[in-house]
């Protein structure tokens, strides 16, 4: 696995870049400043020796020769600097100054009040420098001798202060703080956006969007409400076509069934009473689909447990040869706030499939779990074919490809139990457990 | 089974279905109960003022007037009982009808026979001078810190949280709330629920008789709230307060 330099985040990568950039520019800013203090400490060095030696140099060009030694030993002078009345100019191992170095010391030298003739180039020899933290220079006096001066040089200190870079670095740091949390701010509207989108597919009624932000994102979240809105609209109107078939059926399924009290014929009144029976669950099966039930029940305190015991023993009523194979494990209460009426016919819904399709139903509740409630729902039966288990909750599809009534029902039972629980804020999965069967596992918030 | 009738029952239907109309009367009358039928809330009026019902059903979906406006206006008139027809699906219809006083519902599309079985017990009961008219618009009732809303077919416990019941479990327990501190035998119990069960009841009483025990937390063995009575019956054994 290669090392990831290139972070995967917008607002992680535009920071990096920025941050980059500065440091470039805070770098470059330093290089020079460094370089024009370098210049000017220098130049104030040059002028410091220049002052000090022609302290040095001008009483003793000024006096007889012969008086030099007496008149040098009476002078005060620091000690970083040894002096020396020569006839020869200095003899030492140290090379020639460098020529930029020499020239600068030279032109601070003739500009110094020296207070005697101007000293010409071959009247000073100059050695060592900076590199070598230590300077030897000559100077022949105009008449005879020589004077000597060896003096120790201090390295240059381009940053005067030592909190200077201390300072430098806390500023860039900010810097770079300051970058992270403006970009970071700048785009945490994509994040809404994302987000938005993400709730937008788990519920058509999603709260639309803030419209605020630079421009861009306002725009954005404009043109992302306004699909919202389509969306809707078109879900609405399905639901609505749904809803209104099913009212509309009311009416002539009442007729037919009154007109099946005239059939004399016992069996074929019983058939005909039966299919409208089923036509009947169709379309109630339908209204409850299309009902949005935050709009038509109260969320109120009811006890979970004793709530998915009841649907067992409704289960278990309609089929009384299955009672030994329904079971319920669990806490004997337990208090959550719901609809009481759409949770009951969510968890109906569940435990009807386990039971059409395998017979069985295991209902176990698993109390608080992170802020959740757990409800799993067990069968023993065949379990659900891979490729089925994203369709399953499908409208209108149905786990057998037989579609036959007697088992699988409208196709609206799973779909129904996932809005309720959806608008509950929870959800359902549907798995296979691994020694066989099929899980449907349903999580509430607290 | 109408024997203790001195006269043939006598219904108003309200239905704007016109053939609703037509085939809920020829269904009633081939069960020897008069039926004279309106389609609506003003036709309703006039035939009110012009004869005396036992019965009356009413579609709560009703053209112009509502359904539950003229169930209002019915209450001020008379006791008469009301079987609603309420539309599937639609729970506030239902509950505002049962709290404005109507006695029962049926959901359309309803089953006919079931209809039939409804209104015969409410005929019988009202028939039954032994048996004294209920109040039908109790919102609620309060027993040991329970309470049974009819209307909204709930029961909450003393703290407030809603305790589901199956259906036969609420008929069952609204039953013998209703006639607290007597005894009522497995028949009696058979007969007040028959309209709203649809499959074989009798053993079931007992199967249901322990679930309720069981959620109000009155112990089987000692039950001290729903009362075993040998010979084959059941009392509830509270203070009920009406709500």
């Amino acid at each position: 696995m290669t090392l990831r330099l290139w972070p995967r985040s917008l607002a992680a990568r535009t920071a990096l870049i920025l941050v980059f950039g500065l440091a470039i520019v805070q770098g470059l800013g330093l290089a020079i400043h460094t370089f024009d203090r370098l210049d000017v400490q220098r130049l104030a060095q040059a002028r410091e020796i220049a002052g000090r030696i022609a302290n040095v140099y001008r009483p003793l060009a000024q006096s007889d020769p012969a008086h030099r030694d007496a008149l040098l030993a009476q002078m005060h002078h620091e000690p970083d600097m040894v002096i020396q009345l020569s006839a020869a100019p200095p003899d030492d191992d140290l090379p020639d100054m460098p020529a930029p170095e020499q020239r600068l010391l030279r032109i601070t030298m003739n500009l110094a009040p020296v207070g005697a003739p101007q000293l010409r180039w071959r009247d000073m020899v100059l050695h060592g420098g900076r590199d070598w933290r230590q300077a030897v220079i000559g100077i022949h006096f105009r008449d005879t001798g020589w004077l000597n001066i060896r003096l120790a040089l201090q390295p240059l200190r381009p940053w005067h202060a030592p909190t200077f870079l201390a300072a430098f670095c806390l500023m860039t740091l900010a810097a770079a703080a300051l970058t992270w949390w403006a970009v970071r701010r700048l785009l945490a509207p994509v994040q809404i956006l994302a987000q938005a989108a993400e709730a937008l597919g788990r519920d058509v009624n999603a709260p639309p969007l803030p419209v605020n932000g630079p421009a861009e994102i306002a725009t954005a979240a404009i043109a992302f409400n306004t699909m919202a809105e389509r969306i809707r609209r078109f879900v609405q109107d399905r639901t609505e076509l749904l809803t209104a078939i099913g009212h509309d059926l009311r009416t002539p399924i009442t007729r037919l069934k009154l007109r099946a009290e005239f059939v004399d014929d016992d069996e074929q009144r019983a058939k005909i009473l039966s299919d409208l029976a089923e036509l009947e669950a169709m379309v109630a099966a339908t209204l409850a689909f299309g009902r949005d039930v935050r709009t038509t029940e109260p969320v109120v305190p009811m006890d979970l447990a004793e709530l998915l015991r009841t649907v067992l023993d409704d289960a278990g009523d309609a089929r009384p040869d299955l009672q030994e194979k329904l079971a319920y494990e669990g806490p004997a209460h337990l208090t959550i706030r719901a609809r009481s009426l759409s949770l009951k016919r969510a968890f109906a819904n569940l435990v009807a499939n386990a039971v059409n399709y395998a017979g069985s139903a295991v209902v176990r509740l698993i109390p608080a779990q992170a802020g959740f409630v757990v409800v799993q729902i067990d069968d023993d039966g065949p379990g659900i074919a891979p490729t089925e288990l994203d369709r399953v909750f499908e409208p209108f599809h149905r786990g057998e490809p037989s579609r036959n009534r007697e088992t699988g029902g409208v196709g609206l039972g799973l779909p129904i139990a996932r809005n309720i629980l959806r608008a509950h804020g929870g959800d359902i999965t549907l798995a296979n457990r691994p020694d066989g069967g099929a899980r449907a596992t349903v999580t509430i918030p607290l | 089974m109408l024997q203790s009738m001195e006269q043939t029952p006598h219904i108003l239907v309200i239905d704007d279905d016109r053939d609703i109309r037509e085939l809920m009367a020829r269904f009633l009358e081939k069960q020897r109960i008069r039926v004279t039928a309106a389609r609506d809330a003003k036709d309703a009026r006039k035939a009110w003022a012009n004869g005396h019902y036992h019965l009356v059903v009413l579609d709560l979906m009703l053209p112009g007037e509502s359904g539950l406006e003229l169930a209002r206006w019915l209450r001020t008139q008379s006791a008469v009982p009301i079987v609603m027809l309420t539309a599937m699906g639609e729970e506030t219809d239902r509950i505002i009808g049962l709290e404005l006083g109507a006695d029962d519902y049926v959901p359309k599309p309803f089953n006919p026979r079931e209809l039939l079985a409804r209104i015969r017990a409410i005929l019988r009961r009202t028939g039954d001078h032994n048996e004294q008219r209920l109040e039908p618009s109790a919102r609620g009732y309060r027993f040991d810190n329970w309470t049974l809303e009819p209307a909204r077919r709930r029961l909450l416990n003393p703290e407030g949280v809603e305790v589901a019941l199956t259906g036969g479990e609420f008929d069952l327990l609204q039953a013998l709330v209703e006639r607290a501190n007597r005894v009522l035998t497995r028949d009696m119990l058979l007969d007040l629920l028959r309209g709203r069960q649809a499959g074989p009841f009798d053993r079931a009483i007992d199967v249901a008789v322990s679930r309720l025990r069981r959620k109000l937390e009155d112990d089987g063995r000692h039950a001290q709230l729903i009362k075993t009575v040998r010979g084959g019956g059941y009392v509830l054994a509270a203070t009920v307060e009406r709500a």
